[in-house]
Order: C-alpha cells, then structure tokens, then sequence
C-alpha cells in the first residue's frame, strides 16, 4: 500500500470549525508553545499550519511527528482563530498506509475487531464474565461485608450501563472491586453488557474513521440493548471521547445519556450517599491531580474539572491538595494519549513527558489522582524514569480507603504508608 | 444520544476575557454582583503585562497621564477616558492593581507619572503600573547601573545583543550574554513558556542560577526575558535574587509570551467563586435581548450551553478578539450588528505612513455609547437598556498610539458595572 497524499489545505476547509481557517493563523506561536510535542522530527502545531498554507502535503502526509501529537486539542484551546491541528493530525494518521502506522496501536485495534467483547487485550465475553465471578468470589471470601454484592450483565432495567477497561481484567483484575463496592455503596441500579463491554478504543488513535464507527457502533448496539437510561464510563479518558464523540461523528442513534463517573462521585458525595472524609490522611500526604485531556478539555469542559476537585478535596482535604498547573481545560497532556503509549517512540513520549514531570514536581505532591487509564500509566512511567518520588492512583482507590471498603489486594497503586491503613473490616451497614 | 442543554441562571453576563472583561468580572464581583463571563484568548494574551494609561499624544510621549487626561479632553473630546471622571480612573486602577496583588500577581501601584518601562527591543515606553518582576529595569535603567542581560540559546525574538546595541550609548554598563536554558533539547526553538514552567521546579532554578553567576562580574542588576514562572512569578523573582545576589528583572518578550499567559491563568484559577461562573477558551455565537435582560447561547465539547441574565456587558474586544470584523467594505459588530463608526470607505482606514503621529483611523473605529455606557443605534438610542459595552470596542481611542489600551478597558468596565448595577437593583 503506497502513501496516500492528502490536500491539506483543502482538508481544512472541510473539517476546520466555522469561522476558522488556514488562513487565519496570525502565526503567533501560542500553539506550538504550549504543545510538548512541538520540536520533534522538525515539526510543530504552528508548522503544521504553516506547511500546509504553503502546499507541502508529501511532508505533512509522511511525517511521523502525527504520531506524536496526542491530539489533545491544547492547541484548538488556546488559539485565538479557533484552529484545530488535532482534526488535520486525525486525517494524516488515517492516510498512512497500514503497514507504516505503528504497529502498537494497530495490534490493539485489531485484537478489538477480533469479536464481539471488543476488548483490546483479546478477552471475550465468556473470559470478562469468569474473572469478574472470579474477583467476586475473592471479595466475598476476604470480606464478610461484601456477601451480597452482586456483579450484574445484561441486566433490564438497569439504569446505569458500565463499561470497563479491559487493562483490569485483563492484567490486574483485583482493580475492579472498588469501582463494585462504590456502586453498591450508593446503591447504584447498573449493569455491564456481555457484548460490547470493553471501554478502551485504539481503533481511533489507528485514524481510520471505518474502525473507529465500527467499534463505537459494536458498543452502542449493546447498550440500545439493554436500555439503560445513563452510560457511565469507567475512570478512563479516551474511550469517554471515543464513544460520544463517534456517536455524533458517525451520526448513531444511542438512547442513552453519556456520564462521567467523576460527576456522579461528586454527586453521590452531595447527596450523602457517598459519606467519604479525609480523616484516613493523618500524615497530612500532599496530592495534585492529573486531568485527563479527553475527559476535561475534550468532553465535559471545567464542569467536571471543578468535579474532580471537589472529590479529591474531600478525599484527602482541602489543605493536601495541590493543584498542579496550568490546571483544568488548560491542562497539559501527560503524553500518555493519542496512543503514544503504544507508538514504540519511547524516547519522545519520555521528552514529551518531562515537561509533565515538572509541573507535577513544583507542586511536590507525594500523590497524582488521576482517573485515567493513560494517564496512570503514562505518568507513572515517567515518574520512574526522571527519578520521581511519587505513587499515581485511581480515584476508586481512595474512596473506598476512605469508606473503609479496600481490600488487601486492591492497594498495589498506594505507597508503603498506606499499604495496611483501615484494613481490619468493620460492618458497612453501621454506616448507613 | 440525548442531550440536555445546560442552563446558567445569573444577573450579569459579561461578554468577554480580556482586560475589559476580566475587569467587568471583579468589579462585579466586588459588588456582589453574581456574573458569568465567557470568552476566549484574545489580545490579553499577547500583552506586554504593562498597564497604560495615557503614554502618547498626538506623536508626544505624555510622562503625566493625569495631566494628559485634560490634553485629550481638548483633542478627542469623544474619547471614552475623557468621558469618566478622574477620581472613578483612580478607583478603577486601584481597584484591578488591588485584586491582581490579592490574587498572586505584584504590581507596581499606579502613581502619579509614568513609569518608562523596558521593552524587548531596547526602547522605552512611558506606563502607569508595571509588574513588580520587571520594576527593577526601570531603576536600573534610570540609575544606568551595571547590568548583566541574558538571552538563551534557541529562544526566537529577544536578542539581549539588540537590546544592547540599541541602549550602549545612554546606558554604558549595560552587557549582554547568551546561554543555554537547562535541560532543554539542542538545536530545538525554546519558547517563554517552556522556560517559565521549568522554573516553577525550584532545582531547575538553582542549575539557571549556576549557569549565570560566571556571567555576573560587577553587575549590580540582571536583566531575564520575561520567564520567571506562570503562576508564582514573585516567589520565583525573589528566589533567584537570592540564588544570584544581584537584583533582577523580566523584560516582555514578543508573543507567544509570558505575561498574558499569567494573566489568562490567574483569573481562570483564582476568580471563580460561588458568585462567579468563568467559561474560559469559549465564545458566545448569539445574544437575544429582551426587556428583562438577555439570554446568551454558545457550545462547548459537550453540548449546548445557555445563560440567562438581567443585564450583559459586552466586552467582546477588537480584530483580534472576534469582537468586530472587518468586511470587503466596511467594519461590523459580530454579535448583536451595533452600528459601528467607522471611515466612510476602505481607503480611509489607513494613513499612507505607517508611523504617522496622527495614527490609522481604522484604531478608533467602534461603536457609540450614551453617558450610562449603553452602545447606541443608528437614531443614538441606547440599543437595549439592560445592555452595556466596556474596552477596546468603544469608538475614538486609539490604544495603539494613545498607548491607553488598559486605561480604557479598566475604566470603562467600571463605568459598564457601576450603571448595570443600577438596573439590577
């Protein structure tokens, strides 16, 4: 398969935002400063556009600096003329012939399409529904409290549809028990689909729109399904974007509201069904929070930023909490998106990634909150290779520390500090 | 997929982020006006970080604004400073420098001169506040002490050489070096922000303090482009004064710089409280006015967003700010289509000279404003009278030649509060 050459400029005709255009670059470099990944091959956001108003699609269309771009949309955020590089940088990926794209991502999107789970790690449905009565059972055997909890598939009537991240049945499966407890704590009405029930979505970073509605379509046919009225995401970016945002790209019908569980952690904290504190912190360990570009300043906007600090302020009080900054739809991306982290580059994401470092290493937090998938482990990577001091976990994680609900082996994110903290069980219905 | 449109129920709405913006937002605040305010970057972000307030005239630099103030009087009278009372000026500058220090940014107190303030260029111009980062070139500048400046390797238009050559002769103990910015990737372009947000890690401002200090010699002042942190710029400037033992200072650079950067970051972190609603990096695409207020439409990712208000300030800005357009033929407003007093045709926007003291008379285009500072219709009535204009979109200033820019947007954002607040009484 030969390259395929693409007419950028007229390309940004037909996907650029009204209003918006090459030619209304006023060339003033906001986007490439702000970009982490401006410089590599040679190329930056400001290139891109600049290139392209110059005509030079055979660099633009074979540059691998495309796979370098998170797409995380900080350049459409700060630019003045409403220019989108993100949307140009989603075609040119889609136009490399397939053998050339990274391979990483292309396996992943590939193990997707392979049946109807459409999991990236190749798990089935028969294997999702086995590992979580698996994990269930070790739930039920290691606490008394939890002899009731229920895993629910295919449940009508359900109100909250719940997808998962094939990363936790797939390699650390112990991880979804959390997100269980906090559902039954509040009393949640929910269900998982059997088909369709992977959260992650690679096909999308590939650039093939056909993968990308291929799989977006496998999921929402589950999901019309069963008939529930909210789909709530697991605490993960991108395949929260992947998902609404293929339902109006690809224009699906999907009889179902989009929600994002920090927003209904938030909630349920309001509302007295979640009656979490920060007592637990009694040696006052210092947090920051990572928000997840796709989630933020993809999808629900500062809304679920000032979400996502509320639930972290009560989790581990206000004074433990530090912001990091630039912060909320500001935010930069960790570098852990787009599919970077199965690009191969290694030694571009880790450079991409140092400017995160930093940020997180002026706010000297012993913690980053992040309920994101990439961004967990993109920053934990990160966090190893430049010599940091800091542990990365999940929302999940510190509401049921702070319930009293986590069990031994869901505690592999918390630092040693932490490891044994509130472990011996008490009777969760003396708390409701 | 079913989508709820999200409502914002509150009784100002303010059109806008920039300078005038920001400034509608905290006198409303100071009020107790409950305000939501949207907008996108605009010219705060390219700024200098200096605030003017009446720097030229008529091609004369003017080093007593206040004084000034009766000079304009005299040539536009329809200028909108000269429309405002000197004692709400005063307040109104007051009042942003206040909020700005109580928010985490220093600035010098607006006194009775101008300060001559560095630019990145080697010149001068004359502002009424400055920056505390940068208040220390002005000293060094006026005292001719030995000074050190330093650019950095990679880093596009600051030259610490230019800025000498363009000074050496006013200012003989002024030096210039260049350097390498720690741990930055070589032959790669090294922007302001990446510097400002590596120095926010207090061990990689001790490696720039190391790499610096064989440079120093007898300086007595050390003079930086303007990278001294984001969010923290004066804890910053006071650590590496100790880390170096010699004073410093920021000088701006051209954009894409620090400053505005500060600026936009400062009030999307530290403004919003439970009486204020900020929709940062969004713009309003349509207002329907009505006898009790407005109600206000735009997007974000998610969906569909509307904000109903009893009264609005539209803040919307210039060119660069989306808040007027120029045509084929003729200048527009973009939201609401106010009347916009402009040359009668296209060859009239401009001087023939670029540098004509007079200035282009495209600069004061804009649109009309009775004494309530409502914007005006074709018959001079006000256009809704819970509808309210502040900054740069008023007609006969010219902030570009008048280098009034801030002077304006402050002032008449003042003035924008102080009459919407009667009508929401």
């Amino acid at each position: 398969m030969t390259q395929k050459i693409l007419d950028f400029n007229k390309l940004a005709h037909e996907l650029l935002p009204k209003g918006s255009g090459y030619d209304s670059c006023i060339a003033c470099g906001l986007c490439s400063s702000g970009c982490p990944a401006a410089g590599f091959f040679g190329m930056g956001p400001q290139h891109f556009i600049r290139m392209a108003m110059l005509g030079m699609n055979q660099e633009l269309a074979t540059t691998p600096w495309v796979w370098t771009c998170t797409q995380c949309k900080r350049c459409l955020y700060i630019c003045p003329m409403n220019i989108d590089v993100s949307l140009l940088v989603g075609a040119a990926r889609g136009a490399w012939p397939d053998e050339k794209k990274p391979q990483g991502i292309m396996r992943s999107c590939e193990a997707q399409s392979l049946n109807s789970s459409t999991s990236a790690m190749g798990l089935t449905s028969e294997d999702f529904i086995e590992i979580t009565q698996d994990v269930l059972e070790e739930i039920k055997a290691e606490d008394h409290r939890f002899n009731t909890l229920q895993v629910p598939f295919d449940k009508k009537g359900a109100y909250f549809v719940v997808n998962q991240n094939s990363r936790e049945p797939g390699v650390e499966a112990e991880e979804m028990g959390p997100l269980w407890k906090i559902l039954n704590y509040v009393g949640a009405n929910w269900s998982y689909t059997s088909k369709g029930w992977a959260a992650e979505n690679f096909c999308m970073f590939t650039g093939s729109d056909a993968a990308w509605e291929k799989m977006v379509t496998q999921r929402v046919d589950a999901m019309n399904e069963l008939g529930a009225s909210v789909w709530i995401n697991t605490e993960c970016g991108h395949s929260l974007y992947a998902l609404w945002k293929g339902i109006e790209r690809f224009d699906l019908k999907a009889n179902f509201q989009p929600g994002n569980l920090i927003s209904y952690y938030a909630q349920w904290i309001r509302e007295g069904k979640l009656p979490v504190n920060s007592d637990w912190n009694t040696m006052g360990l210092k947090f920051t929070l990572q928000d997840p570009c796709q989630l933020v300043r993809k999808s629900s906007g500062d809304p679920a930023a000032e979400d996502l600090r509320f639930v972290a302020k009560k989790l581990v009080g206000a004074d433990n909490f530090i912001d990091m900054q630039p912060c909320k739809s500001a935010n930069y991306c960790c570098g852990g998106g787009g599919g970077f982290l199965q690009a191969g580059m290694r030694e571009q994401r880790r450079a991409y990634g140092k400017r995160k470092f930093d940020q997180i290493a002026a706010t000297q937090a012993s913690y980053v909150l992040t309920p994101c998938h990439n961004c967990h482990s993109q920053i934990e990577d990160i966090g190893e290779y430049y010599s940091g001091n800091y542990h990365v976990v999940h929302f999940w994680t510190l509401i049921c520390l702070s319930l009293g609900i986590l069990g031994q082996q869901e505690r592999r994110y918390l630092g040693p500090e932490l490891e044994n903290l509130g472990l011996v069980p008490g009777d969760i219905n003396a708390k409701t | 997929m079913i989508r709820e449109t999200r409502s914002i129920q509150t009784q100002l709405a303010i059109v806008g982020t920039g300078l005038g913006g920001l400034a509608a937002g905290i006198f409303a605040k100071y009020r107790g006006i409950k305000s939501a305010q949207v907008g996108h970057t605009g010219a705060i972000t390219y700024t200098t970080g200096y605030f003017d307030l009446l720097g030229g005239l008529l091609g004369e630099q003017i080093l007593d604004p206040w004084q000034g103030l009766s000079s304009l009087k005299k040539h536009y009278p329809k200028h909108p400073l000269v429309r405002i009372a000197k004692e709400d000026i005063h307040k109104a500058l007051n009042l942003f420098n206040k909020e700005l220090n109580n928010m985490g940014i220093g600035y010098s107190e607006p006194g009775n001169t101008n300060l001559m303030a560095l630019l990145p260029s080697g010149v001068c111009k004359p502002t009424i506040s400055v920056p505390l980062t940068m208040l220390a070139g002005v000293k060094a500048k006026e005292a001719k002490s030995p000074t050190l400046l330093i650019d950095f390797v990679g880093l596009q238009g600051f030259s610490a050489v230019e800025f000498v050559a363009n000074l050496k002769k006013s200012w003989p103990l002024l030096t210039a070096q260049r350097i390498a910015f720690p741990d930055m990737i070589e032959g790669q372009q090294v922007f302001p922000e990446v510097m400002a947000r590596a120095l926010e890690v207090p061990s990689t401002r001790q490696k720039l303090a190391e790499t610096i200090k064989p440079f120093i010699g007898n300086a007595k002042y050390l003079g930086l482009p303007s990278i001294l942190g984001i969010n923290k710029p004066d804890l910053i400037h006071n650590n590496m004064e100790e880390l170096l033992g010699v004073k410093v200072f920021e000088i701006p650079s051209i954009p894409p710089s620090v400053p505005g950067m500060r600026l936009r970051e400062l009030f999307e972190q530290k403004f919003v409280d439970k009486n204020v609603t900020l929709i940062p990096q969004h713009k309003v695409e349509h207002i329907e006015l009505n006898d009790d207020g407005a109600k206000l439409f735009f997007k974000d990712p998610f969906g569909d967003i509307e904000i109903s208000c009893k009264a609005t300030i539209l803040a919307s800005g210039r060119f660069l700010s989306g808040g007027l357009k120029a045509e084929q033929q003729n200048i527009v407003e973009t939201l609401l289509n106010i009347p916009v007093t402009q040359p009668t045709g296209r060859d009239d926007w401009y001087q023939e000279k670029y540098f004509d003291p007079k200035g282009h008379n495209i600069n004061q285009v804009g649109v009309e404003i009775d004494n309530n500072f409502r914007p005006l219709n074709t018959k001079g009535e006000p256009i809704n009278r819970r509808l309210f204009a502040a900054g740069t979109i008023i007609a006969h200033q010219d902030w570009v030649r008048q280098r009034c820019g801030a002077g304006v947007s402050l002032s008449t954002a003042y003035q924008a509060v102080k009459y919407a607040a009667k009508v929401l009484d």
